[in-house]
Order: structure tokens, then sequence, then C-alpha cells
């Protein structure tokens, strides 16, 4: 847990330098692998260790960015804050000790799980990126939210196509109709939506901006909301 | 009026609003759902006769989105056709295909919704160690064996159900059914629901058709070969 506090501290100093927040990058990758060692199995259930790897996700993929986000100076802020905010809530989150039940021992399970969260992480990213251009109006950020949200949804739609093999295999059935269920649909559906807007030229720039941003909202009540708000069999 | 339709159908407009519409529907689901306990029997029978016997003020938004999917299916058939034959000519086709295999991707898995929604089956039966229960076409499933293990710390560590299947007095199969491999016999799928080790050894079993489950499988993998070609077209061209 030691590690995961200096994380923290480094995402805030990384609020005022850079390097501070790849530092915290660092920290945060040996605590998840030191979890995964202590555990045994990969360390992605529970909000603990969920939110921990969707922090670390967002500030690696942000390192995809960084030439272009190097001109904006305060991009790093944006970033960190970010990242330390999602470790704190970690941070104040029970961790989910107890080995895995049978059913959740397999690859299928485990890559359903990891993309599903890589995507948001690549969503977060992208509202980031949203946010950084309707400040400094610069197609090329806007460009790179596209990029973002396109890599997102098809590890999106990936992990969705893993879960329903993974769910045929365990209960008989690709698809539930339960909330989780229900709000992943209309998750990838508002990002089928946002990705057909832009191809207009009038939805290009501030529109498709705000739309990536907002569907950032959706996916944290997908994540966040839906597990803690609502009864369902697929909690975190 | 029919050029009309087809502009309508053809029209990138009409995807966008449908698909606006149809996360307003789910949306009113998502606060429908949890709070009718009508829906907690959805997954008992196929979809298309659950929704059937229930009050059109719990499913509007149900039937509303499957309106939705009909003409999201109408309008992604008549566009993408639309698509290939205005840019047949042009010298990057592999990017002009790849949205193309990913919408028919789309399409097999509404498909496979369809197919398991109007033809799927569940059924449900306890079932302890050495019994046996009668299947539809008249075979004995006798569970032999249920095998559970704990660990050190008192949690379920693995388990395995072994089966036979008995026609007109011969053993036909022998299986086991264990985490996330079930036992499948004329299509029909044996799944341990739940297990049970004090003070006799039972299972719950859970006996599915899913017949949309291959569709399912094939339209998502035409789906991620769409979008992964897409992707990598892309950063080829914007290199």
């Amino acid at each position: 847990m030691l590690t995961a506090y200096a994380t923290l501290l480094c995402y805030l100093l990384g609020l005022w330098k850079r390097p501070a927040l790849y530092l915290g990058l660092l920290t945060q990758i040996s605590y998840i692998i030191s979890r995964g060692l202590e555990l045994e199995r990969l360390p992605l259930v529970g909000p603990h260790d969920t939110l921990t790897f969707l922090s670390a996700s967002i500030v690696a993929f942000s390192i995809a960015f960084r030439k272009p986000l190097n001109a904006y100076l305060y991009s790093h802020t944006v970033i960190a804050a970010t990242a330390a905010v999602f470790t704190a809530l970690a941070l104040f989150s029970k961790q989910h000790n107890a080995p895995l039940p049978p059913v959740l021992k397999i690859i299928w399970f485990e890559l359903h799980v990891v993309l599903a969260f890589l995507s948001y992480a690549l969503f977060g990213l992208a509202a980031i990126l949203g946010f950084l251009y309707l400040k400094e109006k610069d197609n090329l950020i806007e460009g790179l939210q596209y990029r973002s949200i396109l890599i997102g949804y098809c590890f999106f739609s990936l992990s969705m196509i893993f879960g329903g093999i993974w769910a045929y295999l365990a209960w008989g059935t690709y698809w539930l109709w339960t909330p989780k269920e229900l709000w992943t649909t209309i998750l990838w559906i508002f990002y089928s939506m946002y990705l057909h807007a832009r191809l207009r030229q009038e939805w290009m720039g501030r529109p498709s901006a705000i739309i990536g941003i907002s569907g950032f909202a959706v996916v944290l009540f997908t994540y966040l909301g839906v597990s803690l708000l609502m009864k369902s069999s697929h909690a975190f | 009026m029919i050029k009309q339709a087809i502009n309508f159908f053809i029209s990138l407009k009409t995807a966008i609003w449908l698909l606006c519409l149809l996360i307003v529907m789910l949306l009113a689901g998502a606060v429908i759902m949890p709070a009718n306990e009508e829906f907690q029997s959805i997954h008992s029978v196929p979809m298309l006769e659950w929704i059937n016997e229930q009050p059109l003020g719990l499913t509007w938004w149900l039937w509303s989105s499957i309106g939705l999917l009909s003409l999201l299916t109408a309008n992604t058939l008549f566009c993408s056709i639309d698509s290939i034959i205005k840019k047949r000519k042009v010298t990057q086709w592999l990017l002009i295909l790849s949205p193309q295999i990913i919408h028919i991707g789309f399409l097999f898995i509404l498909l496979a919704h369809l197919f398991s929604s109007a033809q799927g089956f569940k059924g449900y039966s306890a079932v302890a160690e050495g019994t046996a229960l009668e299947l539809k076409d008249k075979t004995i499933l006798h569970i032999k064996n249920i095998r559970i293990s704990f660990d050190n710390k008192g949690y379920l560590s693995d388990w395995a159900v072994d089966a036979e299947y008995i026609a007109d007095g011969k053993t036909v199969k022998q299986d086991s059914i264990m985490p996330n491999k079930p036992s499948i016999y004329k299509g029909l799928g044996v799944y341990v629901k739940d297990l049970r080790a004090y003070p006799e050894k039972m299972v719950l079993l859970e006996l599915s058709r899913e017949p949309g489950a291959v569709w399912a499988l094939i339209g998502g993998i035409l789906f991620m070969i769409g979008t992964i070609m897409l992707i990598i077209l892309k950063w080829k061209r914007d290199k």
C-alpha cells in the first residue's frame, strides 16, 4: 500500500512537474505487478484494483500523445489530475483479496476485463483531449481525440465479444439483460454515434469534442455507477 | 416516394438520428428495468416470448428499440450498398470495404439476437449425485459424480460433474462438466449454475439452447476484422 500512496504523491507532484507524472506511472505499474504476485492472479477485480489499473492506463496512453501535447505546457497537469483522482478513489476503496471463483479462471474473462479498462482509459484520455481542444481550438488535438476514441472503441468492442464468448461458456448465453449489459450497450451505441457523426463536416470540431467529453460521463456511470448503485451480477 | 425512402435509408444523418433515439430508448429501459421485478424473469424464456407476455407499460422501450434496430438494419444495408456502388472505382478499395465488413458483422450480431430471442430455450433442474433427469428427447442424463474442492481458507477452488447420457438403455455419451466447460449434447448445453456439498451433493443444472450463438461469433469476428483493418489502413494513410 505504501507504493500506492507514493503513486498518489507522484501524481500530485506531476501537477507541476511532468517527470513526476511518469515516476507515478512507474510506481503504479510496480504496485499493480506486486498485487498480481501477491494474489497470484490478474489484479483486476473490485474497485481498488480496477481504479488503479484505469489510472495507470490513462497515463500510459498519454505517452503516445506526448509530442503534440508538449505544445501545451499544462496538458500534463490535466492528465496528472485525472490520474490522481482515480488513484485517490482506489486508495479509499476496499481491496478484493479473495481468490477468484472457478468460473472466472479463464483467458476470455481476463481479456474481457483488461480490454474493457484499456478502452475506458482511452475514452478518458479522449475526454481530456476534448477539453484541451475546446480551450486551444487546435484541430490536431481534435484529431487525436478521434484516434483515441477509435482505438478505444475497437478495444471496447473486442471486450464485449470476449465477454460474450466467456458468458456462453460459463452460463450458456452470450448476452444477459442486466443493468451492466444495458449500460454497456448504451456506451457502445454512444461511441458508434460519435464515430458516424464525425464523418459529417458540420459535426467535426467543437460538436464532436463535446460528444467525446460526454462519452466519458457514460463510461463512468457504466463502470462505477452501475456497480455501486444497482444490483447486478456483473459488478466491477 | 420510393426515391425519398431510398434517400432516407442511405443517409448518414438517418443513422445518427436512429442511434440517438436508440440511446434514449435504452436510457428509459435503464430506469424502468431495475424498478420493476417483472424483469427478473426476462431470462427464463426466449425474449420475444417474454416481451409478449408483459404489459406495454413496462416494455414500450424494448419494443421501440426493436423497431429502431429494424430501421437501423435497413439503413445499414442501404448505406453500405450505396457506398460500395458509389466508391467502387477508388484505388483504396480496402479502406472503403472495411467499414462495410464492420457493418456486416453488426448485422450478423443483430441476426443472432433475433434467433436467440425467438427460438432459445432454458430450463433448470436440481439433481443429486447418483440421480438422473429425463431430457425432452427421452434421453436420460445421469449425474454420476459431483467433485467439489475447497482451498485451505474454505473458498471453492474447483469442481467437476461427471455425467452420462443414456438412450435406449445404452450409454451414448460420457462427459465432465467443469467451470467454463459445459456438456453439449445434440445442440443442448448443460451448465452447472450452482453446487451444494452438504448434506448431500447436489447441482442446479441449466439446460439451454442458444441458436444465435454461432451467428454472434461470426458477427463478432467480422466486426473485429473490419475494425482492425480500418485502423491499420487509416494509420498507413495518415503516415
